[in-house]
């Protein structure tokens, strides 16, 4: 497979973007260089690409992804991977706010910390996590599996739907809403098989799951103040 | 949303050119206004003013009026004022003027004038400049990437909470105190209940703009005894709303983040040469090469970063 440099700088992001959809058409590996921490690099990119970002990444790097394999090797900023349909995401460094916002389907690997609402209103798929979590991470998550082997900070798992957030680790505190529930060795062998293609199982884990307390979920306004947070 | 930005220099120089890279950088985040605070050279008395009239058809009544209001208060202009004048109504001004017997005093009384002349800094360092337009438009018309200094904040308005209205733009100056400016993304959601009772202490405030009620809430908790960091983390429990602001003074910048962890902000620190943006690509016009961003993204965090590796804790 032939790789072809993309150029960043100043250019406009449609343009860029352009480019990197007909060199993945093309068939080609693309590597985009001088990327300056721009934001909507690598849109909606085609199943079975292979697009890597040299250095940081802006906000919403690889969204609405239905396929391809993206490789970020430092930071990225808020919501890598919205919306995203199919595909595989790995940031190098820290993942900015709301990673794998609404996402579908498909894998983030986030080898850094996130920062808050990672997760947020996902509908599947699987978020790695090798450091922490940030505050109020698996937001209103409603199906896939938010992983963090590195703790996770406060209010974790707030008002969680139906994914559920898995924590090695130190949680600061935990959201409303939340319980924690002792994890069966198939469900343990299940968060494995998604672990061990990133090289990550670890059997000395000691694991949290969390669900939702399912009493949000039949929230009447009355009750407003029983929820009230601040 | 709102684009804010910080800017430290490592020694003194063209920070104006700096803060509207910055501004530049963030335009999408709200070009209706665009607005600069910049600390030049520290004088050892007299005043900056910068502000704005809002008839330019009037500008000298009011600058008559204005002078007899600072020679009431034993002052007087140390120069001709420079006037700034573009194709809208209003007019920009910078003014040098000698001490007032009493700062807080003089400004109340000027503030008699602010229907018609608005004073929107007073510092011994501190000018600031803002005006309805996009970071290139205002930074054309008011000479601000020329400007010198040390440190200074940026801002780049979309007016959620209040009208788009050049006096309505940041930064704002924490009347009366000297010196002392803020920028803020976000909205102050318990705006007037502060402000009402900021004015039962005898504040006062000019615009309908939330923020502006900040700059004077930091300053007043520091009169009232307590450090700048001590401010800013009161500022997170008692203000409610969503916010990061920054607030500058002759010593370095502060910041505060509200308790939801709504708003960005990115730093790059290398050795006490900073650029600090809600946005990392903002950052990276004045830091290009790939270097350590600190990401503040968590909830309910402060910090200060001072001037030279001045101090600002005691």
């Amino acid at each position: 497979m032939s790789e072809t440099i993309i150029d960043v700088g100043e250019r406009h992001i449609r343009e860029i973007n352009q480019d990197i959809q007909a060199a993945c058409v093309r068939g080609e590996k693309v590597r985009v260089v001088n990327t300056l921490s721009r934001h909507n690099l690598g849109i909606g990119l085609p199943a079975n690409a292979d697009v890597s970002f040299e250095g940081s990444v802006g906000y919403y790097c690889g969204g609405l992804n239905t396929g391809a394999r993206v490789q970020i090797e430092r930071n990225a900023g808020w919501a890598v991977g919205e919306g995203m349909d199919k595909g595989h995401i790995t940031v190098g460094g820290y993942a900015g706010m709301s990673v794998g916002a609404a996402m579908i389907s498909g894998t983030i690997h986030v080898k850094g910390d996130t920062g808050p609402r990672c997760g947020v209103a996902m509908k599947g798929g699987n978020i790695v996590v090798e450091g922490k979590i940030g505050y109020q991470s698996g937001f209103m998550a409603h199906a896939g599996k938010i992983i963090a082997l590195g703790g996770a900070g406060e209010s974790c798992a707030d008002a969680l739907w139906q994914g559920e957030v898995w924590v090695a680790g130190e949680i600061d505190s935990l959201g409303v809403d939340v319980n924690v529930v002792e994890p069966t060795a198939e469900e343990v062998a299940e968060v494995d098989a998604i672990l061990d293609p990133l090289g990550l199982v670890d059997s000395s884990r000691n694991w949290r799951k969390m669900v939702s307390g399912q009493r949000l979920w039949f929230f009447e306004s009355r009750d407003a103040s029983a929820w009230l947070m601040i | 949303m709102c684009g804010i930005a910080g800017r430290i220099l490592g020694a003194p120089g063209r920070v104006g050119q700096d803060l509207v890279s910055l501004m530049e950088a963030q335009e999408h985040r709200g070009a209706d206004s665009t607005g600069f605070a910049i600390y030049g050279s520290i004088r050892d008395e007299g005043y900056v003013l910068r502000g704005m009239g809002f008839d330019k058809a009037k500008v000298d009544a009011d600058l008559a009026d204005f002078t007899n209001v600072l020679r009431d208060h034993g002052s007087d202009l140390l120069s001709d004022p420079t006037i700034i004048r573009g194709a809208e109504g209003h007019y920009c001004f910078r003014m040098e003027i000698k001490d007032p017997a009493d700062l807080a005093a003089w400004t109340h009384d000027a503030d008699d004038l602010s229907h018609r002349i608005e004073v929107q800094s007073c510092g011994r360092s501190l000018e600031i400049i803002k005006d309805t337009g996009s970071a290139a438009e205002v930074a054309d018309k008011h000479g601000v990437r020329e400007m010198i200094g040390t440190h200074g904040l940026g801002h780049a308005r979309l007016a959620t909470e209040s009208s788009v209205l050049p006096n309505a733009s940041h930064p704002f100056w924490a009347r009366p105190f000297s010196d002392t400016a803020i920028v803020h993304n976000g909205q102050i959601t318990d705006y007037y209940t502060q402000r009402a009772k900021l004015k039962r202490q005898g504040y006062r405030f000019l615009t309908e703009n939330d923020s502006e009620l900040i700059a004077v809430w930091v300053s007043d908790q520091m009169k009232a005894g307590l450090t700048m960091q001590q401010a800013l983390t009161k500022s997170v429990t008692s203000i409610d709303g969503v916010f990061t602001f920054m607030i500058a003074t002759p010593d370095g910048i502060g910041f505060a983040k509200d308790r939801f962890a709504m708003k960005p902000l990115v730093v790059i620190d290398q050795n006490g040469d900073l650029a600090a943006a809600t946005e990392e690509q903002a950052v990276r016009r004045v830091f290009s090469d790939e270097c350590d961003v600190i990401n503040y993204d968590g909830p309910s965090l402060t910090g200060i970063w001072g001037v030279g590796n001045r101090s600002l804790a005691a």
